[in-house]
């Protein structure tokens, strides 16, 4: 049977095709923009795969860096690294997780939360460099910590402390009022109902801020060269003192390119950034199954 | 006061009650008494405040940011205004049933023994008694008996609905409060509901707010009619609909307005 031509009482037929013609352009330059986002990134890894792997080996996993000869490793860093943002995490977690549940469940719209609201944002912008030398000031030159691990945890803690509470705040908001209806009608204190019906559903979305936090920490270099330091301790170097220097991998990055005098600047450099990436796509997937576990245990999902 | 049928026991005796949304006032002095072990229909057009003054009568308005109420709603002689009075044992004696079914994204088991677990018991058979229980008063046993451990959200829209009741049986209140609880279901699970309020008066107190005028000549005992934030008449449920006192309420029933 023919196709029958389906004609509309309304409009030109112009108006139809420019309107036609928008809504294919729309589709198309969505789906280009997508896709070469995705080529971009395909290449960055490739090419940091093609130029990093073969500096990559156990030994250059394991060993510590060398200040002037050829065949340093990052293993010193890459456990600074990891090391650093747990403790910058066991700080940042409790604090910014309260204080955004504070902002969202208790908090009532008003000057004090406006206030709180206010200072938050304007903690977010300060760039991080300038939180590198307020640590200096406070935790090297003030408390005299030296170049410390501690100073640097505390100092990436005040750095992501807004953005967690604002992820925070959004993973709460997302939750339903339906949920806090039924479970305030069971005669739920306001903190059961945060507990036990609102937070496990707010669980995903956290988990997701979680993992582009610790990215950001896992990534950071102004804030810890002038407070964590750009050296690891020679005698002991993976040290789990909270008091001694503790360059990590990203810092490592840097102070290899701009201040060392290792004749494999290059390679050290390339392997060390192949590395990093490897490590926030570890650290990526581990948060993500942790996250996963907790929903389900927390809200029993079946599917 | 208007009083339905003076020879039943008020379970709820509402005096004066005025209900503010910042300068907005929602009820204005709204007196009723609500009788123990029947079903009293709210009715009224959208808007009419029928579901505010639900509200206040287990203090939901505590959670609205500027919402503000005064006057007395008196549960067996006690107001659970009074400043003594913790609102989170008073929810415990009288419990609500939403418009939309909100169960918890838990298993059927964790949502019914969700009140009794707040309330401290955590002994595993005896939580499993309550769940039988409470499922079985909601009509639900038979449907969930084999997927307790399932995910809530995978039972349709009316499973839900009844799930929310044993969620709020399970706590053993005296009152169920329902807030339109059919509105969003289908006809088949809507009668199911119905006849399970029907059942439900044999034990507890049930006021419904409901749009639907053939849901509260089918189910209800008592009448309330609400227009512009009054209560304009309240009476049996079958002299509303025969012979209404007030103009407005004929106007209403008889599909003047509304």
């Amino acid at each position: 049977m023919a196709a029958k031509t389906l004609g509309s009482r309304i409009g030109s037929k112009a108006h139809y095709n420019s309107r036609r013609w928008l809504d294919n352009l729309a589709t198309i330059a969505l789906w280009g923009a997508a896709i070469a986002i995705l080529l971009l990134l395909a290449f960055f890894i490739g090419y940091l795969v093609w130029v990093g792997a073969s500096a990559v080996s156990w030994h250059f996993l394991t060993s510590p860096p060398s200040e002037t000869s050829a065949g340093g490793g990052i293993g010193p860093e890459i456990f600074n690294s990891f090391y650093i943002l747990f403790l910058t995490l066991a700080f940042i977690l409790p604090i910014a997780v309260s204080a955004g549940i504070f902002m969202q469940e208790y908090a009532r719209p008003g000057l004090f939360r406006n206030i709180v609201q206010f200072s938050a944002e304007s903690l977010a912008t300060v760039p991080s460099i300038v939180m590198g030398l307020f640590g200096l000031l406070v935790f090297v030159y003030i408390f005299h910590w030296k170049f410390s691990a501690l100073g640097g945890a505390l100092t990436l803690t005040i750095l992501n402390l807004p953005a967690l509470m604002r992820v925070t705040q959004e993973a709460m908001a997302s939750v339903p009022d339906t949920y806090r209806e039924a479970s305030m009608g069971l005669g739920a204190t306001k903190w059961q109902t945060i507990v036990r019906a609102v937070l496990p559903s707010a669980i995903p979305p956290l988990t997701t801020g979680l993992v582009l936090i610790a990215g950001r920490i896992f990534g950071e270099t102004a804030a810890l060269i002038y407070t964590a330091g750009v050296s690891v301790p020679t005698n002991n170097p993976y040290d789990v003192g909270l008091f001694h220097t503790a360059e990590t991998l990203a810092v490592h990055l840097w102070y290899t390119h701009s201040e060392s005098l290792v004749p494999d600047v290059d390679k050290v450099g390339n392997g060390s950034a192949l590395v990093l990436l490897g490590m926030v796509l570890i650290f990526n997937v581990l948060a993500r199954i942790l996250g996963r576990f907790l929903s389900v245990r927390l809200t029993g999902k079946s599917q | 006061m208007i009083s339905a049928a003076p020879q039943l026991r008020a379970k709820l005796d509402v005096e004066n009650l005025d209900i503010f949304y910042g300068g907005f006032q929602a009820i204005k002095k709204a007196s009723m008494q609500v009788p123990e072990h029947r079903v009293t229909a709210f009715i009224g057009p959208s808007g009419c405040g029928k579901t505010t003054f639900l509200r206040a009568l287990n203090r939901m308005h505590d959670l609205t940011p500027g919402a503000r109420v005064e006057g007395k709603v008196l549960l067996d002689g006690v107001d659970i205004y009074d400043p003594a009075v913790d609102p989170v044992i008073m929810r415990q004696r009288i419990g609500m049933v939403f418009q939309r079914p909100n169960p918890f994204p838990k298993s059927i088991f964790e949502n019914v023994v969700y009140g009794p677990k707040i309330h401290g018991e955590h002994n595993r058979a005896r939580l499993m008694e309550i769940c039988e229980k409470s499922l079985r008063n909601a009509a639900l046993w038979d449907e969930a008996k084999d997927r307790l451990h399932r995910s809530a959200l995978d039972l349709s829209g009316g499973q839900q609905q009844r799930l929310c009741i044993a969620r709020v049986l399970a706590v053993e209140p005296d009152v169920v409060l329902m807030d339109e609880p059919a509105s969003a279901l289908d006809p088949i699970a809507t009668s199911k509901i119905e006849d399970l309020i029907g059942e439900l008066k044999q034990q507890y107190t049930v006021v419904i707010v409901t749009h639907s005028m053939q849901q509260a000549a089918r189910i209800s005992d008592v009448a309330a009619f609400f227009l512009l934030g009054e209560l304009i008449e309240m009476g049996t449920t079958n002299q509303i609909f025969t012979k209404p006192r007030d103009q407005r309420t004929e106007d209403y029933i008889t599909g003047r307005f509304g």
